[in-house]
């Protein structure tokens, strides 16, 4: 049971990384709080079984396929509508919860509430480790989320929008100064965060059924994450993914699966009190308070 | 003066003058339509498919000319409101303004369905009381309901369930366990269940009884609403060897335990109520990996029972109308149902007067399409048995290869008799 349990938690945990990671990039990046992160992970897994279903399209064409659509639709969220609000931290959280709310009520509107909206797996099978079985779409979210932070800390050192995207996260004037256009740049940070959050959807919603209301549960998972790890911080998020992670699933193996809920926000909980800018975060004004 | 001050003050004084008029003594509202109200929770499949049925109900009762309100025909007409008090996050004081404004703004003469949560079922029951508005509902199940109208039945006597409630589900599965223990020697199973109010209710009623039936508890897990890990109860429950698992889940990430269960290759059967599972597009939607699985239908008419020919007319003519099968199990038999138990009602007491109309309810004889509709006289509930000659009432299915649903359970509808998957051997 100990060997299965840690197998799952460290699924569990992967997973949550895989969720938060586009959120805290954007954030990272460009500053913005896209509160219509969840609404884009149901975008991406209706979207995708749209494709499937309705236009037939192979599974390994509409996959991609809807990741490269949610990110347009991240970069036109920012174009159309947050670049008028940029700087304006309230005003841009409340504007992309505007969004959010409207594309996952639009869902519901057009009567996507039913439990057939499913996504087939990858691979069929399970792999058998130490007595315990773990199938194969698990095993394909933990490489994926091994090969997405490997790349990603490639990305950002080894390529010039890379390098853009740091310089921005950094200091926005100075990067300014060295020509990186801010606009364009937060642009592609809120396409590229949107295309994760649409990755993410689509290697995780095949282990069940695509809900409305998943939307919330993810913002909420990608909040809690990053608020314990920091904000802006990817070293933060992947640690904190493997403690709130880790933590959910133990404790609801040893003391209930109850629990589970109970563990997430007493670790939020615990870092706002002793460092509010999360464990790896670096906003020194909320440190200042404390 | 001048003309137009006069003019202006000449047309007040006419308004005013008319507005003091005696009403004629039938309003206009009176030979009108009766207004069926439908607040519940329209983004859930539910009470999406439960206000369907109350809208083909409607349309089969208006296309033969209406309601005889004491010699006036009267046609029906629906009015629906979305409370979302199923939506995770909607306190269910927000949710209730919903059915407040159902009854005020839209004069609502009776409300079919009702809240989706019990826990908005319960709070709202003081709104219906408050207002003298019967309620027939359909989807909320907490018994607690019946214990408040037993409590103050002069309050409460409006309320009626057409739907079924926790006990009854409760007994059909035990039903079932008795099945298994008896034809297969199974003794043990484990509980997972939603953390609602219904589910944690139906979960200890099931510990409590199973135990005193020889069953042994190899434990009970509650999963919050959105839970997508199931792994910590399916690894319990098979370190226990358990035999069988007893799901109790309405959440569409139910599927996820599903899956789960399927691929970490438990081998134990899953018996009991997983509402993803219920509709005939489960077996698309779960790629055929649900062969075996027993599942509840909590009334029938959302599975055609051929030795209940009103439940096959109600599941024909709502894929007829609507162009789909019903997919949920409980609450769209029953809402179709309740708009003829209210027809019949209305016919009765000969007058929309509530409480001469929940005089006419209580006294309920009807056959329809989950059975013969019968309310308790004390607490107002549809009475469930096992013998649809008699009683309202649920089934069991089991998922066959092929994807066909076949009723195992009562004897008096059944079709067959349980039938182990092949990697699952009896204990005895």
């Amino acid at each position: 049971m100990f060997l299965g349990t840690l197998i799952y938690s460290l699924v569990n945990a992967v997973t949550l990384a895989l969720v938060a990671l586009g959120f805290n990039l954007t954030f990272g990046i460009s500053g913005i709080a896209n509160f219509a992160y969840g609404a884009l992970y149901v975008l991406a897994g209706f979207g995708s079984w749209i494709l499937l279903n309705k236009l037939g399209l192979p599974l390994f064409v509409s996959l991609p396929l809807m990741v490269l659509v949610t990110s347009a639709i991240g970069w036109l969220l920012y174009r159309i509508i947050l670049i008028r609000l940029r700087g304006m931290t309230i005003s841009e959280v409340i504007a992309t919860f505007g969004v959010g709310l409207a594309i996952v009520e639009f869902f519901r509107y057009l009567g996507f509430v039913e439990f057939k909206y499913t996504l087939p797996v990858f691979v069929e099978g399970s792999l058998f480790i130490g007595g315990v079985y773990l199938d194969l779409q698990r095993a394909i979210i933990v490489a994926l989320g091994g090969v997405l932070t490997g790349s990603l800390w490639i990305f950002t050192r080894h390529t010039k929008i890379g390098l853009a995207f740091r310089g921005i996260a950094q200091d926005e004037r100075t990067a300014l100064c060295f020509g990186i256009d801010s606009d364009h740049v937060a642009a592609l940070s809120m396409a590229f965060g949107a295309g994760l959050c649409a990755l993410a959807a689509v290697v995780i919603l095949p282990l069940g059924t695509i809900s409305v209301d998943a939307g919330y549960d993810v913002l909420l998972k990608a909040l809690a994450v990053c608020i314990v790890g920091g904000l802006g911080s990817s070293i933060g998020v992947i640690v904190a993914s493997f403690i709130v992670g880790v933590a959910q699933t133990f404790s609801a193996m040893y003391l209930g699966s109850h629990w589970m809920m109970i563990v997430t926000l007493v670790a939020i909980l615990a870092v706002l009190v002793t460092r509010p800018s999360g464990l790896f975060g670096k906003q020194k004004q909320l440190e200042e308070r404390i | 003066m001048k003309r137009s001050i006069r003019v202006w003050l000449a047309t007040v004084f006419a308004l005013c003058l008319g507005s003091l008029a005696p009403q004629p003594l039938l309003a206009a509202g009176e030979t009108g339509p009766i207004i069926l109200g439908v607040p519940t929770s329209l983004g859930f499949t539910s009470g999406k498919e439960c206000l369907n049925s109350v809208v083909l109900a409607t349309e089969e009762i208006n296309s033969k000319g209406g309601v005889n309100v004491g010699g006036t025909q009267r046609k029906f007409q629906v009015e629906s409101i979305d409370i979302r008090d199923a939506a995770p996050g909607v306190p269910v004081p927000e949710a209730l303004l919903g059915l407040e404004k159902i009854i005020l703004d839209k004069k609502a003469k009776a409300i079919l369905v009702g809240p989706f949560r019990s826990e908005a079922l319960l709070a709202g029951m003081d709104i219906i009381a408050k207002h003298k508005v019967p309620m027939l509902g359909t989807i909320a199940m907490t018994p607690a309901s019946e214990d408040k109208i037993k409590q103050d039945p002069d309050k409460y006597k409006y309320i009626f369930r057409v739907g079924i409630n926790v006990k009854y589900f409760v007994g059909y599965q035990l039903g079932i366990m008795k099945q298994l223990k008896e034809s297969f020697g199974f003794n043990k199973v484990f509980i997972m269940h939603q953390d609602v109010l219904w589910a944690r209710g139906g979960a200890k009623a099931f510990g409590d009884a199973l135990q005193n039936q020889g069953w042994t508890l190899l434990g009970t897990e509650a999963y919050p609403t959105g839970a997508s890990d199931f792994s910590p109860g399916l690894l319990k429950a098979q370190a226990g060897a358990a035999q069988v698992i007893l799901p109790i889940f309405d959440m569409p990430e139910a599927g996820i335990l599903v899956k789960q269960w399927q691929s970490m290759k438990v081998p134990a059967l899953m018996a009991g109520i997983i509402v993803p599972l219920a509709g005939s597009e489960a077996w698309k939607a779960f790629e055929g990996k649900i062969a075996g699985v027993l599942n509840m239908v909590f009334e029938i008419g959302s599975v055609p029972v051929p030795k209940v020919p009103q439940s096959v007319h109600y599941f024909e003519a709502y894929k007829k109308r609507w162009g789909v099968e019903v997919q949920e199990q409980h609450g769209p038999a029953p809402a179709y149902d309740s708009v003829y138990v209210l027809a019949k009602a209305i016919e009765t007491a000969g007058t929309l007067d509530p409480d001469r109309l929940t005089d006419a309810l209580k006294k309920t004889d009807y056959k329809g399409a989950i059975g013969t509709i019968k309310f308790d006289p004390q607490t107002n509930q549809a009475i469930f048995g096992n013998d649809p000659t008699q009683t309202a009432v649920g089934c069991m299915i089991q998922w066959r290869e092929g994807g066909k649903r076949v009723v195992i359970y009562p004897d008096a509808i059944a079709e067959d008799k349980i039938v182990l998957p092949s990697w699952m051997k009896a204990a005895k």
